[in-house]
């Protein structure tokens, strides 16, 4: 046992001088074809991010092949005309690299994290896989009987299915943020080579793409490199979607319109489940948006930082839930805004009352002093702790050019922060919050909680008997369609409140 | 471009406390970590889920930090934290913003000397029904959550520390009092039982400075206990199954085994043989059950490495829907015994040491992990260079080398054999 008081020192320290931080400034050219490369030499970061982005993604394909742009990106790797799909990966691994394709709501990305001696190669065959892969049809098919079956394990995990399940009650019905990226049993079950390779031939367009490199460069002339790889890709004969013609504001707007403008909750009843998931939401903002600054910091407030009023309720004040928290999930469109909480059963009725006073309170009245500060301060000081490798200043450079935004934007964050008022956090909760028109989605046991439910008069409420729609059974009972939990942008800033 | 070496100095405070610096100024950025030598393996019997709930507490305040405090001053200074529990250890580290190391440094300190004073059972009650929740959410609400305890249960003996998950049972989160967070606290927190580590833009003098006026009151714990011999016979002797019927769409199949303890060279050539036969789509598993025969969704094959008398080598395929449960239990147990009778190929071998090095380069490239392996290594093995020994220990491992580890130890008689079921079909066939 420890003999003696522990002596310790009472005063908090005080900071010292901030080293200066700017975000690295890239340097940038625009290959002949409108192609954007944007590279950032990192001294002393061996291990080198090259990423091919190109703005075209899941909300750019026809409704009735939803899911096609993920399946493209997954059998993109799945073979090119000079190799097979285990000749690539087994020539990518020889150099220590692994060459991932992924298709977000957003855009297309291609991407390698390779030591720097070997960038070169790597990126060879990173342009094979972009440019000249050729959808062998049985893995087409098996990826997408892959992705059938990933649809039953969604229905069957409660947080999967909770997400899914929001989605479905919050956007109408011609929205495509109702499905998931990845595609419903309906239209995924009819992909094929011919659909695949078709929406894929129109992603690949110069106009809209960028090569983005960060990592320990010396010695290597990225111009060079970029043009003798990418330099004479064309642009597609025919675009992928008649809405959508991949260039800055020359589009339609997307569709993100809700379902309804008043609140309701929707319970998918599972017997026995010893947890509520509950989901709060409503369609949110675009990331390219006036707000999205003053957004970070009260969304941070809200429920993005540990000690968010949300969290600070529901775990530390209540105890009834692992953790809570809220964010906006931007995308070209407004993509989510979700409170999200996994309770104990007992508290579910509680636990929502908790979380839309919070969403109301915050719409009542300008946050404190402290509070502003806090969230503020955390923003940016954490900007630099995101950026000290490569793989984040790619992703970030990419979703500037996902979401157009100006290329001062990472340089110019921190002082955006450091100027948002307590006045403007007011403006965008009332104008971004709207707890009233939020569905209220539950997937847990109603039997538990019903009728508290119903007495707690928090809007009106549909139970759907949940099932686990196993394959060759019956069809999951709601018959409504699902929404995807697949389609976050992992290149934007959108998420950048969220520790 | 090869692996940096890391430059370290290594330390002790004359209270015991250990302090490694890792200077690295390329970004502005310092990570501060702590392992306490303690993890649910020193829980005594009906005290399971212990070490892990006393974490909690450790964030609910001390003498001159309020609660929930500590993680709204890092935050508020632009850092990142957490803590985790795990079998051998407790680790409790943040990411900061150089300028702010100080205030990291004092909120550690402030905890491992005044806990106690700060601790009510309000507290601890609230951070009960947050555990309490932690388990439904990772293990008792998620499909297959139950797998990782239930092999712990069948890899090592009742009367084992390792046969217990970190998370525990309800029960004895429900029994745990005051009494017990106190003498935990007095047993296990102190200097003498942790290791402090502080990698990046820091100089090595400051740090010890800050690190002796902060920590150097705090005295030592002269009698920290002995674990009793943990050492376990090298396999179980015979293959354990257990059907699970679970709400789940697909079968899944575990597999686990009892492996060599974390350190012992045998445990590197098992991590390779784990990138051999799942690492990526051209890994022997995944090429024969997912691509060519197309047996299953997907495939996992991993080691969980423990210092006190055996590590977890373990895996699992998920059947695709129609497909035999028992066929592809058969394909993925022959496809790890083949791997015991010829070593993998040259080719094979050289693209895993390639992935690993280039994995390596990543990882140790962020201030993080490179504190967390010095306090790792220096924890369990007292040996924080270490650090720059693995990757070359990685390198030399031989073909035959994995071909001898995968001989014995992926073999049927030191095997549990998990098959979860959908809930569904267990009554169909308990009804046939």
């Amino acid at each position: 046992m420890t003999t003696g008081r522990a002596t310790v020192i009472a005063e908090r320290p005080v900071p010292g001088t901030p080293r200066p931080y700017e975000f690295p400034t890239p340097e940038r050219t625009t290959l002949a074809n409108g192609i954007a490369v944007a590279w950032v030499h990192m001294p002393g970061r061996g291990l080198v991010t090259a990423t091919f982005v190109t703005r075209q993604g899941a909300v750019d394909e026809p409704a009735e092949l939803g899911g096609a742009a993920v399946l493209a990106a997954r059998a993109v790797t799945e073979g090119t005309e000079l190799h097979d799909a285990i000749a690539l990966v087994e020539a990518a691994e020889r150099l220590g690299a692994s060459i991932h394709a992924e298709a977000s709501w957003d855009a297309l990305t291609v991407g390698v994290d390779v030591p720097g001696a070997r960038l070169s190669p790597a990126l060879e065959l990173l342009a094979e896989v972009l440019r000249r892969p050729t959808f062998p049809a049985a893995e087409v098919d098996r990826l997408r009987d892959e992705r059938l079956n990933d649809i039953l394990q969604a229905r069957a995990d409660p947080r999967r299915r909770a997400e899914e399940a929001l989605i479905a009650a919050v956007y109408a019905v011609s929205s495509p943020y109702r499905r998931p990226a990845a595609g419903l049993r309906e239209t995924v079950e009819r992909l094929d080579r011919e659909a695949v390779a078709s929406v894929y031939s129109g992603m690949v367009d110069p106009g809209a793409s960028a090569l983005v490199i960060a990592g320990d460069l010396a010695g290597l002339d990225v111009p060079v490199l970029a043009g003798s790889l990418f330099g004479d890709i064309r642009r597609p004969a025919v675009m992928p979607s008649a809405a959508h013609a991949g260039t800055a504001g020359s589009g339609p707007a997307i569709d993100d319109r809700p379902l309804r403008r008043d609140r309701r909750v929707r319970v998918h009843h599972r017997p026995g489940s010893v947890q509520t998931e509950i989901r709060i939401g409503h369609p949110g903002v675009p990331r390219r948006h006036p707000d999205f600054h003053a957004l970070s910091v009260m969304s941070s407030i809200l429920g993005g930082l540990f000690n968010s009023r949300l969290n600070m309720k529901l775990r530390e004040e209540k105890g009834y839930t692992y953790g809570a928290s809220t964010g906006f999930d931007m995308r070209r469109g407004a993509g989510p805004f979700v409170a999200r909480a996994a309770v104990n059963t007992e508290a579910t009725v509680p636990a929502i009352q908790d979380t839309l006073a919070e969403l109301e309170r915050i719409r009542d009245g300008e946050v404190s002093d402290a509070e502003l500060r806090a969230a503020r301060d955390y923003l940016i000081g954490v900007f630099p702790l995101r950026f000290e490798t490569p793989g984040p200043v790619a992703g970030a450079l990419a979703g500037v050019h996902i979401h157009e935004l100006p290329d001062d934007e990472l340089s110019r964050y921190r002082t955006a922060i450091e100027t948002v008022t307590a006045a403007d956090v007011l403006r965008v909760a009332r104008e971004h919050i709207r707890p009233e028109e939020a569905a209220v989605v539950l997937v847990g046991d109603h039997d538990a909680f019903g009728d508290a439910l119903h007495a707690a008069s928090i809007a009106p409420v549909e139970v759907i008997e949940d099932s686990l729609d196993m394959p060759g059974g019956p069809e999951g009972g709601d018959g409504s369609a699902d929404a995807a939990i697949g389609g976050r942008d992992d290149g934007g800033m959108g998420d950048v409140a969220h520790g | 471009m090869s692996v940096p070496t890391v430059e370290f100095s290594d330390e002790r405070l004359p209270n015991g406390l250990r302090l490694i610096v890792a200077e690295d100024h390329l970004a502005p950025v310092v990570a501060v970590n702590i392992w306490y030598d303690v993890g649910s393996k020193h829980e005594q019997p009906g005290r399971t889920g212990f070490a892990h709930l006393f974490e909690h507490v450790m964030f609910q305040g001390s003498a001159h930090v309020g609660k929930a405090e500590h993680i709204a001053l890092v935050q508020a200074a632009g850092g990142t934290m957490n803590g985790t529990t795990w079998l051998d250890r407790t680790n409790y580290f943040e990411t900061m913003p150089s300028h702010q190391l100080e205030l990291a440094l004092w909120l550690e300190a402030d905890r491992l000397g005044t806990l106690l004073d700060a601790l009510s059972q309000e507290n601890l009650d609230n951070q009960r029904e947050v555990v309490k929740n932690e388990k439904r959410w990772s293990y008792d609400n998620r499909p297959y959550g139950t797998w990782n305890e239930k092999l712990q249960g069948h890899l090592f003996p009742p009367e084992h520390p390792y046969h217990h998950s970190t998370i525990g049972s309800m029960e004895d989160l429900d029994a745990a009092s005051l009494d017990d967070v106190k003498a935990f606290f007095r047993t296990w927190y102190a200097p003498n039982n942790a290791v402090l580590s502080v990698v990046g833009d820091a100089h090595r003098a400051q740090v010890r400075e800050w690190v002796d006026r902060y920590f150097g009151g705090i005295p030592a714990n002269p009698s920290i206990p002995e674990l009793g011999d943990l050492s376990l016979p090298p396999t179980l002797g015979a293959e354990r199954r257990e059907v699970v019927h679970d709400q789940v769409p697909l079968p899944r199949v575990y597999f686990g085994f009892r492996a060599p303890v974390f350190g012992d060279e045998r445990l590197d050539a098992l991590d390779l043989a784990g990138q051999i036969l799942a690492g990526g789509k051209g890994s022997r598993l995944h090429r024969r059950l997912v691509r060519d025969e197309r047996l299953a969704q997907d495939v996992a094959f991993f080691t969980l490495g423990f210092v006190g008398g055996a590590s977890i080598s373990a895996g699992w395929a998920t059947v695709r829907p129609g497909v035999d449960v028992e066929r592809v239990e058969r394909a993925y147990a022959e496809e790890l015994e083949r791997l015991g009778m010829e070593p993998p190929t040259d080719d094979e071998l050289s693209r895993a040491k390639a992935l690993i090095e280039a994995d390596e380069l990543g990882a140790l490239s962020r201030v993080e992990e490179r504190a967390d392996r010095l306090s790792m290594y220096a924890t369990l093995f007292d040996d924080p260079g270490l650090i720059n020994r693995m990757l070359p220990r990685y390198l030399a491992v031989t073909g035959e080398q994995i071909r001898a580890v995968a001989a014995d130890v992926l073999v049927p008689d030191n095997r549990v054999v998990l098959t979860y079921l959908p809930a569904e079909t267990a009554q169909i066939e308990e009804a046939a």
